[in-house]
């Protein structure tokens, strides 16, 4: 009840408006029935929904309002998008137009990322290789166009993987290549043709030159093995072989060639061999066998060793062979001719001694040209096999040399006397290679010997050598060289070489100390106390390095002093130091080089000793004055100072202060002109 | 809304023109109710509603859902009323009143201007709400969709706006029963 008693304005409002459930409605009409106050409200919203209703019904807009506001729009926004663009954009709405748009985009870039890397071109290029392969197999051309092409092939395939740019499409251009060289095979031995035969050998030179195996170059030998039968009688064909073998004996291997070569009708007409320092043999046999044995002999070379490397050539020298044949024979017919005119017996002279000129020319030409026919039919009748030998472990040195190289470094009080104590060391087992003596300007002397000592003698001049000063550095170097070979070997022999010296000698001022100490003494009268500090070093065998002495304006006296003493007398000289006066301010620093062997009572040990007196007792700095005057100072210094902060500060905020500035000025600025447009309006 | 509606307004948020003008005819007439409830001056509420659609042709790519177009629109007119509403402060309603009510008899005038004043006195979106009620009789469900209300917000707020009026009304009320 309540509830719509809270709610009336609201419930009487709907019911008025048609805008209540059944039930609202129902509810409400019941509360009416009860509640007189809602029923008085009831009645003034009835009341006032007429007057509102009256109110509006002329606030109305008429007919016209919509056409109104239509041309009011197309005033003010005038339909200026063209005919197409409108197409478009009605045509964008659908869906299946926006798909087809971003394919064709998609498709696009696609294109023109080909066109850029040119991707296309490759993949063209690429076809057409593999159908160019292909084309042999499928219609075999004549024997000369498929010759030439299988000798070009292989070049290109290598130029391709070479250069790098058909790297992907190399290897199965290469496969393709081998096939067709295997169909190239089998087509030349139906046809039987000069040129295919050379093609076939060329290609497997080509195969043998690219790929270098054993397994290759066995391939291709049995793919070869048809060759011999092909051969027809009226070919001049030079056939050459070269095969390298690893064999376990020299001699046996040599046997068992020449004994191969006798089997199949040849012989061997050149050995050579070469002893190596290791005691292997390495060697080389020509040997010539019948052309058509040639491949039985090759076969068997197999078993006398390891094959490492092995290849086969033929040149067809059929063409010039019959070229020098036919050449012959004019110059037969020439020479009858010219003793034709001899033999009729002219008068004259001069033609006589023409003809003989011309016959002995003619006669000399006939006799090179018979060798070289007879060269060819000795090289056409035998294959030349060259056979490299070698025995196995052709690596295993024979010896190995023990090189030496000492360093040694000397620091010694008088240079030139230890240089030339070094260098009587000399003898026929000492030799002085080199020897040189620096002295610059400031009177440092240095100097370098180099010798070469019998290995017998070396460890005697060695040890003499590092006698003549103190030793600063010494280094041997050892290096074992193998000879007649590289690799290592257990039975070997050792030998140790001349030992290779190098001395460089330095003053010991240059040493650095082993020990360095300094201290103070305070003492009444400075000069009289240095004169006792160079008395007590001296007695100490020790020497003054350096000294100086100064005298400030309080009447300050310092005396500095560097002695150098041994370090076997560095204990007695400090005792004696504490009779000068008060020894102050001691410092000891000591180097110690672990394992180094050096000889410590005879090192170097640097003792730096600074007397000094008190000088005046009042400062001039004290007074009244002074004190006046360094106030006044430090004053003027913190206002300084102060200007300088004040500065800075001012500097960090004038930008500040300028921007809010500015700010403030242009917002009072709008609003003026608001306000003025606003007037304006009015 | 149905889907003729959606159809009209999608194509309309796309650019398409013959879309935008149909909807310029079916909804100028609850923009104008906005702007008049607001205003109370038909020639500005007119003024109003023509600003409002060339602002909404001009930025309708904002709008993403077509169901809310009508919202949209209504919430430009509102603020293009309130713009003109704002511009107008120093002109005295009451001649403008006063002119209209000199066109009309003498008691019904009287009765209009008293409840106008009443209106002036209830906030922007009531006079809006009741506007729309009473010069467009659209149902509670339309006019919340254009007002871009709730479900069932306006019962509360034209039941208040309705209380509200009655109570500056009382005399009239009392004098007219």
């Amino acid at each position: 009840m309540t509830t719509i008693h809270d709610q009336i304005d609201e419930l009487l409002a709907a019911d008025l408006h048609e805008q209540l459930s059944e039930a609202e409605r129902h509810e409400l009409h019941m509360h009416l029935v009860e509640c007189a106050e809602c029923r008085q409200l009831h009645r003034e919203h009835q009341l006032m929904n007429t007057m509102l209703n009256d109110t509006f019904e002329e606030a109305k807009p008429d007919l016209k309002f919509e056409q109104r506001t239509l041309a009011a729009f197309r005033d003010r926004v005038p339909d200026r998008g063209p005919g197409m663009m409108r197409f478009v954009v009605i045509a964008m709405r659908s869906r299946a137009t926006q798909i087809a748009a971003i394919a064709a985009v998609l498709l696009a870039l696609v294109q023109t990322g080909r066109m850029i890397t040119g991707e296309g071109n490759g993949a063209s290029s690429r076809q057409e290789y593999v159908a160019s392969a292909v084309a042999p197999k499928a219609a075999p051309p004549p024997p000369v166009a498929l010759a030439s092409r299988s000798t070009n092939r292989p070049a290109k395939a290598a130029t391709g993987s070479a250069s790098g740019i058909e790297a992907a499409a190399a290897p199965a251009a290469r496969l393709q290549v081998e096939t067709a060289d295997r169909d190239v095979a089998a087509e030349a031995s139906t046809v039987n043709s000069l040129r295919t035969e050379r093609a076939v050998a060329d290609a497997k030179k080509d195969n043998s030159k690219t790929q270098e195996s054993v397994d290759v170059a066995a391939a291709a030998d049995a793919e070869a093995s048809p060759a011999p039968a092909r051969i027809t009688d009226n070919r001049k064909l030079v056939r050459n072989a070269q095969v390298d073998l690893e064999v376990r004996s020299f001699d046996e291997a040599v046997q068992k060639i020449t004994g191969f070569a006798a089997e199949d009708r040849g012989y061997v007409a050149t050995t050579n061999s070469d002893k190596q320092e290791n005691g292997k043999l390495r060697g080389e046999l020509v040997v010539k066998v019948l052309p058509e044995n040639l491949d039985r002999f090759l076969g068997k070379l197999r078993g006398v060793g390891e094959l490492k490397n092995q290849s086969l050539t033929t040149e067809d020298v059929t063409k010039q062979y019959f070229d020098t044949d036919a050449r012959l024979k004019n110059a037969r017919a020439m020479e009858q001719r010219l003793l034709e005119v001899l033999k009729r017996k002219s008068d004259d002279i001069n033609d006589l001694l023409a003809v003989e000129k011309e016959l002995g020319r003619v006669r000399e030409e006939i006799e090179k040209m018979q060798g070289e026919l007879k060269y060819m039919d000795a090289q056409v009748q035998f294959a030349t096999v060259t056979i490299q030998l070698a025995e196995k472990d052709m690596d295993i040195p024979a010896a190995f040399l023990l090189k030496e190289r000492a360093q040694l470094a000397l620091f010694t009080p008088e240079v030139e006397k230890t240089y030339n104590d070094i260098k009587a060391l000399a003898s026929r087992e000492v030799q002085i290679t080199n020897a040189t003596l620096d002295r610059d300007n400031s009177g440092r002397v240095s100097a370098r010997v180099s010798m070469l000592i019998a290995p017998e003698e070396s460890d005697d001049v060695i040890a003499k050598t590092k006698t003549m000063g103190r030793v600063e550095n010494f280094q041997v170097q050892t290096e074992r060289v193998a000879r007649g070979g590289e690799g290592m070997s257990e039975n070997a022999k050792t030998e140790r070489d001349k030992v290779e010296l190098n001395i460089s000698l330095s003053r010991d001022e240059q040493e650095q100390a082993l020990q360095q100490t300094s201290l103070s003494i305070r003492a009444g009268d400075v000069n009289d106390r240095t004169k006792q500090v160079r008395t007590l070093s001296e007695k100490n065998a020790g020497r003054i390095r350096s000294s100086s002495f100064s005298r400030d304006p309080d009447g300050r006296e310092v005396a500095n002093i560097s002695v150098r003493v041994p370090m076997k007398n560095y204990n007695a000289l400090m005792k004696s130091l504490d009779s000068l006066g008060r020894v102050e301010n001691v410092s000891v620093t000591r180097q110690d080089r672990p394992n180094a062997q050096i000889d410590e009572q005879n090192a170097p040990a640097d003792v730096s000793i600074q007397v000094y007196s008190q000088g005046n007792i009042v400062s001039q700095n004290t007074g009244l004055l002074a004190t006046l005057r360094r106030t006044i100072a430090q004053g003027a210094a913190a206002l300084m100072w102060s200007v300088r902060m004040i500065g800075v500060a001012l500097a960090f905020f004038a930008p500040w202060v300028l921007a809010f500035a500015g700010v403030i000025w242009l917002v009072r600025r709008i609003k003026r002109a608001r306000r003025e447009r606003a007037n304006r309006v009015s | 809304m149905d889907s003729a509606e959606r159809q009209i307004y999608r194509a309309a948020i796309a650019g398409d023109r013959d879309a935008f003008e149909t909807m310029i005819r079916t909804i100028s007439r609850p923009l104008f109710a906005i702007a008049y409830g607001i205003l109370q001056n038909r020639e500005e509420a007119e003024d109003a509603v023509q600003d409002a659609f060339v602002k909404a042709w001009k930025s309708r790519w904002r709008v993403r859902d077509p169901e809310k177009f009508p919202a949209w629109l209504g919430s430009i007119a509102r603020h293009r009323a309130h713009d003109i509403l704002r511009r107008r402060r120093s002109v005295p309603l009451d001649d403008d009143l006063n002119q209209l009510a000199a066109e009309i008899e003498p008691d019904n005038a009287e009765r209009h201007a008293q409840v106008r004043s009443a209106l002036a006195t209830l906030p922007e979106l009531h006079r809006s709400a009741v506007a729309l009620r009473y010069l467009e009789q659209m149902d509670y469900a339309t006019i919340e969709q254009t007002l871009g209300l709730t479900n069932g917000a306006l019962r509360g707020i034209l039941g208040r706006a309705l209380g509200a009026l009655r109570k500056e009304l009382k005399p009239a009320l009392a004098a007219m029963s």
